[in-house]
């Protein structure tokens, strides 16, 4: 592979969904690119529905691509493993296993290091989300922000080349929400993991981002590129969500995804009268 | 808790006063029974008073070898209830881990899952004969067919996010079947054998009617020919407690395993 290559390399991926007897195909993704530098914290913003989460779930493995590749680390992905950590919406904490437990199972198929280690591991993650005070709680006894944070050291724990979080804070209240941008932001500076972290908030995504890709309503393409780093230096704290370069940033990227949010619910209208015309 | 909030409607009730209610009901049945039978609004022929029932059961005990009837058809029971799981746990498991095997299996399992039981007696006895085999065969196509149907839907229930989830961190189909999905499914599987294993009694006691030497069918249906009331409804009785109390056992065992649900 070329030596020139970023950490990540979205190379002009493009997804439909096949269609069945009732629908017809839905493309999904259009042609998008983009590099993403080792350490760098990116966020996919656009409007629910517009193929942000599918086109972070090709950089996962979990999905195919129609068209395009994806590369990491200079190879092309071909399929899930553990190089690609992932947290997700839904709570995937196990519920047969305590909070220390299921955080030794992010280390459970690594070959790579011994059972001190692992140990040492779940140890350093459990510490890191500030969950040794529940280390065997069942992960049912805790609250829905404190299985997010067993889940992200989970995924920590499997020592992933990239992490990629699929609206981790979405079914959070507003306080539990912000306190875990917090956290997320620390972890962050501690382990300088290059980051895929996919939401609809635009607060949330120009407080988290070093560059804010922002999709256009489906099928996804990128209409703009956010550097927020360029405009928001220094360390993210909570002083900074006062901050004036914050709020015209923010006010900026608000007016892009109004734009996009209007134009799915556009599509989503046209889609249901569809069917009605087919009837005729 | 008052008494009064037990009538409250899709009102709560304690577990104490929920036992309290259970004893109350089996007296209050036992007592119904006791009247019907003593003012002979059911000639005593038919309706034998209930300590008559006890004490038919005693003399089965103590002279006729019952507790042999009893073991017999326990261990028919059970040794085709295990061979059963045996079979769906892994085949269910299988059918919905990929595709192909269950497209080809579901309509086939679906089809003999509605074959009624009690018809398919006589064919197992033509093909197996009278012996333990016929028994246990139709036990085995009395629940296996039903039980891999459900053990499959248990595993499909598993959310996709747990798999995903494996994936992520390394594990290989094979691990996350084990690890991850039936771990998962696990406390549905043990309520769903627990189902099971009350169908093995109904059908033990059809295949142990129609033909068999011991058991404890074959006592009631023996009892039967010689209108031994007292000793058909005891050998009844005893169903049903040894079915009360497995069931029991295993929902403990169940609530203390899966402590965190």
């Amino acid at each position: 592979m070329a030596q020139d290559m970023p950490f990540l390399r979205v190379d002009g991926v493009s997804k439909t969904f096949e269609g069945d007897t009732h629908h017809g195909d839905i493309h999904v993704i259009d042609n998008v690119s983009m590099d993403v530098e080792a350490g760098e914290f990116v966020v996919y913003l656009g409007p629910s529905g517009c193929g942000k989460t599918t086109l972070m779930r090709i950089v996962g493995g979990l999905e195919t691509a129609t068209g395009g590749d994806i590369y990491i680390a200079g190879d092309k992905v071909t399929g899930p493993d553990r190089r690609k950590g992932m947290v997700f919406q839904a709570y995937t904490s196990f519920p047969w296993l305590t909070v220390i437990e299921n955080i030794r199972f992010g280390t459970r198929y690594r070959d790579d290091i011994g059972e001190v280690e692992k140990q040492e591991i779940t140890r350093h993650y459990l510490d890191l989300v500030g969950l040794a005070d529940f280390a065997n709680y069942y992960v049912n006894r805790i609250s829905g922000g404190m299985r997010q944070r067993v889940a992200i050291a989970r995924t920590l724990a499997a020592a992933p080349d990239i992490l990629l979080m699929d609206e981790p804070f979405g079914a959070l209240d507003a306080q539990t929400r912000e306190f875990l941008q917090d956290q997320l932001l620390e972890i962050n500076r501690e382990e300088r993991k290059t980051t895929v972290f996919v939401t609809h908030d635009v607060d949330e995504a120009v407080y988290l981002a070093d560059r804010i890709f922002m999709f256009s309503a489906r099928p996804a393409t990128i209409i703009e590129e956010i550097r927020v780093g360029e405009h928001i230096t220094g360390e993210r704290t909570m002083e900074t969500k006062e901050s004036e370069a914050f709020f015209h940033l923010r006010n900026h990227v608000r007016d892009l995804m109004r734009d996009q949010a209007r134009r799915t619910d556009e599509i989503a209208e046209r889609e249901l009268m569809m069917p009605a015309a087919d009837a005729e | 808790m008052k008494f009064r909030d037990l009538f409250i409607y899709r009102g709560t009730s304690t577990s104490r006063s929920d036992a309290v209610l259970a004893v109350w009901a089996f007296v209050g049945f036992i007592g119904l029974w006791y009247a019907i039978s003593q003012v002979e609004i059911v000639p005593q022929r038919f309706l034998p008073l209930p300590w008559r029932v006890v004490e038919a059961l005693y003399v089965m005990l103590a002279e006729q070898n019952f507790i042999e009837d009893i073991w017999i058809s326990v261990a028919r029971v059970w040794s085709a209830f295990l061979m059963s799981a045996a079979m769906a746990i892994p085949i269910g498991i299988w059918m919905s881990s990929y595709r192909i095997v269950g497209a080809l299996t579901e309509p086939i399992v679906d089809f003999i899952r509605y074959l009624p039981v009690p018809a398919l007696v006589p064919l197992l006895i033509i093909w197996f004969g009278i012996g333990e085999t016929s028994k246990i065969a139709v036990l085995w196509m009395g629940t296996f067919f039903q039980l891999v149907l459900l053990i499959a839907d248990d595993a499909k229930r598993v959310q996709r996010e747990f798999v995903e989830t494996g994936f992520t961190l390394g594990a290989t189909p094979r691990q996350i079947t084990w690890h991850i999905v039936f771990r998962s499914m696990l406390p549905s599987v043990i309520d769903n054998l627990r189902i099971t294993l009350g169908w093995c009694w109904t059908y033990i006691i059809i295949a142990e009617i129609v033909a068999a030497n011991a058991g404890i069918g074959h006592a009631i249906w023996s009892a039967r020919r010689f209108v031994k009331t007292p000793e058909v409804m005891a050998g009844i009785l005893t169903v049903g407690v040894i079915g009360l109390l497995t069931d029991q056992a295993i929902r403990f065992a169940h609530r203390r395993y899966f402590r965190y649900l």
